[in-house]
């Protein structure tokens, strides 16, 4: 955990990123901590491993709107641990607080229409935080132009990494990318491998006007009716179950 | 952040109190102040007397008295007869000046419409006194300028009560002055009651 | 870490050591009954919710959940749970008193006997003096499916702290009080029930904005290659969100069921018609036939993951609903 000085006793004193005030453990004098005017480094543990990151994935690619079988047909390409940069400022406009999220780079991640920080532990990044072997993006940009820019007084500003898996994987002969953010398990993608509704529209739109006609068919000719519409139950039910199942 | 000492905007005294307020009372001197916008703020005040009567716990309750110009430019009931704010407006017309009672203290939305409406509907009479007699003080927590915003709530709602059912009120509220009035109070188990 | 962040706290008058909490703008020196005021940005009102649930709960609470609803039928004997943990969750939540006038009236139409239509006006007159609650999730909410807060009721203390990681809240605190206040002043006027408004006078003031760490087990599980998540409250043990594998069974089910009720409710409306010579109760038949259908489609399209909860493409049946009265205001100008 970092530490700050205690004004009282000098005394190290550990801090958690979220709170304003902290007990001195030695003198037990009350400290606040004063984040105006310094720039902060934090970083999100990663709470989603590889093997994880790669299944949310696979229930990412399975879902509805994703090419059939997408989840057992996609060949991975590779797979990347990674802190991805992003500026975070608190600031007094007027009164009222705002937060500004800003870019600290020229990578982007595709699907991130726009750029957040996700939810996640905040940890203060220094010497001691270990990073478990991701790759740490630098951020390219730098945090005074800023705070010379944004609106307001600031309040508090942090360079914020934030842990992602990437994942690159191959299609029908086609590249495609995903992110898993690995704090909550959300996934980001801007292109993939779509399904086509054609065929469950076909499945509802024959089944209904078949239904409409047998029932009209019925005030004629009761039973053929019946029988008909028996075999379109049937017909609907097994064409639905082929349609829905995707294994 | 920065902490300092609250201390009288008139003869510098520190302020020493058991309960929280944001009302700052300096017993030295008798003034009264607040600090809504960070910077010392006196506010006018009177004490009232409690009534020779009064028996059980005592306390002071604050509220803020407003003193309104109100103007009615059109209105619509449906329905009763038509109630003539005249009857409780000084001036003989719909409009007029009048005294709005907000309380200060902390209270059920309940208990805050029954004091309102009470106190602003028949302006209390009541000898006033020069300091609190060591009675205790409700601790106020609804700033001035809240007060001034809710000063319509209680005006339309007098309107509203009387018989038919309002439809249209075109009207504007200016407040004039603002003093800080406390109150008489005794506790009982139905809550606090006048001692006027 | 770098000097000059950090301010000791003494009383400016005894120099006695000051215990004050964040959001608070008052405080009395314990030593010398001082009275001190904190000038400005003193930080808002925390609190944090005890963790009652235990790992094996949250774990029993999600396998439970696992076999409710038209989720996979083999769920409960494929579905292995990977890992749980707890973890905090901050959200903003604000109290707004509403104080204020809706007047207005109600229109009845009544038909008598002879098909005339007369129109009755009932005029309202309501009073709203109420205090509301309003929570939203102080950070992003990324794919939890949690956005607002189920339970206020609960112990609070700061001792789970140190062990269960702490999501940090990173959105403003004035936005979450402004959308407090907008939301407390719609609710008011929708509780005040008068269609027709003439006078409203409503107006809300916040009465206090706190941040509250809520406890929150997220159980992630496999089934067949795929990993799914779900939450649980720490506090209540009830599963929160979640998303799970559906079955193609019941989307089948589904599609067979929607086409063949709404077709035969269509042909039974045309068969009435051609007999009542009303074209109308033809089109409505078609039109009640063709929202079952719609309903049950969009589960046959979709139906292949179930989720529960907040989340961002979360159709619910209320924008279903929507989009059913957009196709028939659209079938209304038809006729």
């Amino acid at each position: 955990m970092a530490s700050i000085k205690c004004p009282k006793c000098a005394a190290p004193v550990p801090f958690d990123t979220g709170v304003k005030f902290v007990k001195c453990p030695y003198c037990s004098s009350l400290v606040y901590i004063d984040r105006t005017g310094a720039g902060f480094y934090y970083a999100i543990p990663f709470m989603v491993n590889e093997n994880d990151a790669v299944g949310t994935f696979r229930r990412w690619a399975a879902g509805s709107t994703k090419a059939k079988d997408l989840d057992k047909l996609a060949q991975l390409a590779g797979v990347k641990k990674k802190y991805f940069p992003v500026y975070m400022f608190k600031r007094d406009v007027n009164g009222v607080e705002q937060v500004f999220i800003e870019t600290a780079g020229s990578t982007t991640l595709p699907g991130l229409h726009n750029l957040k920080v996700p939810a996640g532990d905040l940890k203060v990044y220094d010497a001691t935080f270990d990073v478990g072997g991701a790759e740490l993006i630098k951020p390219d940009i730098e945090m005074t132009p800023y705070l010379n820019s944004l609106p307001g007084k600031p309040k508090e500003q942090a360079l914020v990494f934030f842990p992602i898996w990437t994942i690159d994987y191959v299609f029908n002969q086609k590249k495609y990318g995903a992110v898993v953010d690995a704090s909550s398990g959300e996934v980001f993608s801007s292109e993939f491998p779509t399904r086509s509704s054609n065929a469950y529209m076909a499945v509802a739109g024959a089944g209904f006007v078949a239904f409409i006609g047998e029932g009209l068919l019925a005030t004629s000719m009761l039973i053929p009716a019946i029988a008909l519409m028996a075999v379109t139950v049937v017909a609907v039910f097994y064409v639905g179950l082929q349609v829905a199942r995707r294994m | 952040m920065k902490i300092v000492q609250v201390k009288c905007p008139s003869c510098n005294q520190a302020i020493m109190m058991k309960e929280k307020d944001k009302l700052f009372y300096c017993d030295k001197c008798n003034v009264m102040h607040i600090r809504e916008g960070g910077a010392p703020e006196k506010v006018d005040f009177e004490i009232a007397e409690f009534s020779p009567k009064a028996q059980g716990e005592k306390v002071y309750m604050p509220f803020w008295r407003l003193y309104t110009t109100f103007i009615v430019r059109s209105k619509n009931v449906e329905g009763g007869t038509i109630f003539k704010m005249s009857q409780w407006l000084k001036g003989g017309s719909d409009s007029g000046n009048m005294f709005i009672y907000i309380p200060a203290a902390e209270l059920d939305a309940g208990t805050f419409r029954k004091f309102s409406t009470m106190f602003t509907g028949a302006a209390p009479r009541y000898p006033t006194r020069l300091n609190f007699n060591n009675v205790r003080r409700l601790p106020g927590t609804l700033p001035k300028q809240e007060a001034a915003q809710l000063a319509d709530f209680v005006v339309v709602t007098m309107e509203a009560e009387q018989p038919g059912v309002l439809q249209k009120l075109d009207y504007s509220l200016t407040v004039n002055d603002t003093k800080l009035v406390y109150l008489p109070f005794v506790m009982t188990p139905q809550g606090p009651m006048s001692a006027l | 870490m770098s000097d000059g962040i950090s301010v000791g706290l003494n009383c400016p008058a005894c120099g006695g050591a000051i215990s004050m909490a964040e959001g608070e703008n008052v405080v009395l020196c314990q030593y010398c009954s001082s009275v001190l005021a904190a000038e400005g940005d003193q930080g808002v009102h925390t609190v944090a919710f005890k963790n009652k649930t235990l790992k094996d709960a949250a774990m029993g609470a999600s396998q439970h959940w696992w076999t409710h609803g038209l989720k996979a039928r083999d769920l409960k004997t494929t579905g292995k749970i990977v890992e749980s943990y707890p973890i905090y969750l901050p959200f903003w939540k604000t109290t707004t008193r509403v104080a204020g006038w809706v007047c207005g009236y109600e229109e009845r139409r009544h038909t008598d006997q002879k098909g005339n239509v007369t129109v009755e006006r009932i005029p309202k007159e309501v009073m709203v003096l109420q205090d509301f609650t309003f929570s939203e999730i102080a950070c992003d909410p990324g794919d939890l499916g949690i956005r607002t807060m189920k339970n206020f009721m609960g112990e609070t203390t700061f001792a789970n702290f140190e062990e269960i990681p702490t999501f940090e809240s990173t959105t403003s605190k004035d936005a979450a009080a402004t959308r407090g206040l907008n939301d407390s002043l719609a609710k008011a006027r929708a509780n005040a029930h008068v269609p027709q408004v003439t006078l409203d006078t409503l107006k809300a003031f916040n009465k206090g904005l706190t941040l509250i760490y809520y406890p929150v087990w997220v159980v992630r599980y496999n089934y067949r290659d795929r990993m799914y998540m779900d939450t649980v409250d720490g506090v209540t043990g009830q599963v929160l969100s979640g998303r799970a594998p559906g079955d193609p069974l019941f989307q089948s089910l589904a599609m067979t069921g929607g086409t063949s009720v709404g077709g035969l409710i269509a042909a039974a409306g045309i068969i009435y018609a051609q007999s009542a010579s009303d074209m109308r109760i033809a089109l409505g038949a078609v039109a009640v036939g063709a929202i079952i259908l719609f309903l049950t489609y969009r589960f046959f399209r979709h139906g292949s993951e179930i989720i529960q909860g907040e989340f961002k493409e979360k159709k619910s049946i209320a924008s279903a609903l929507k989009q059913v009265q957009q196709v028939g205001k659209a079938l209304e100008g038809l006729r």
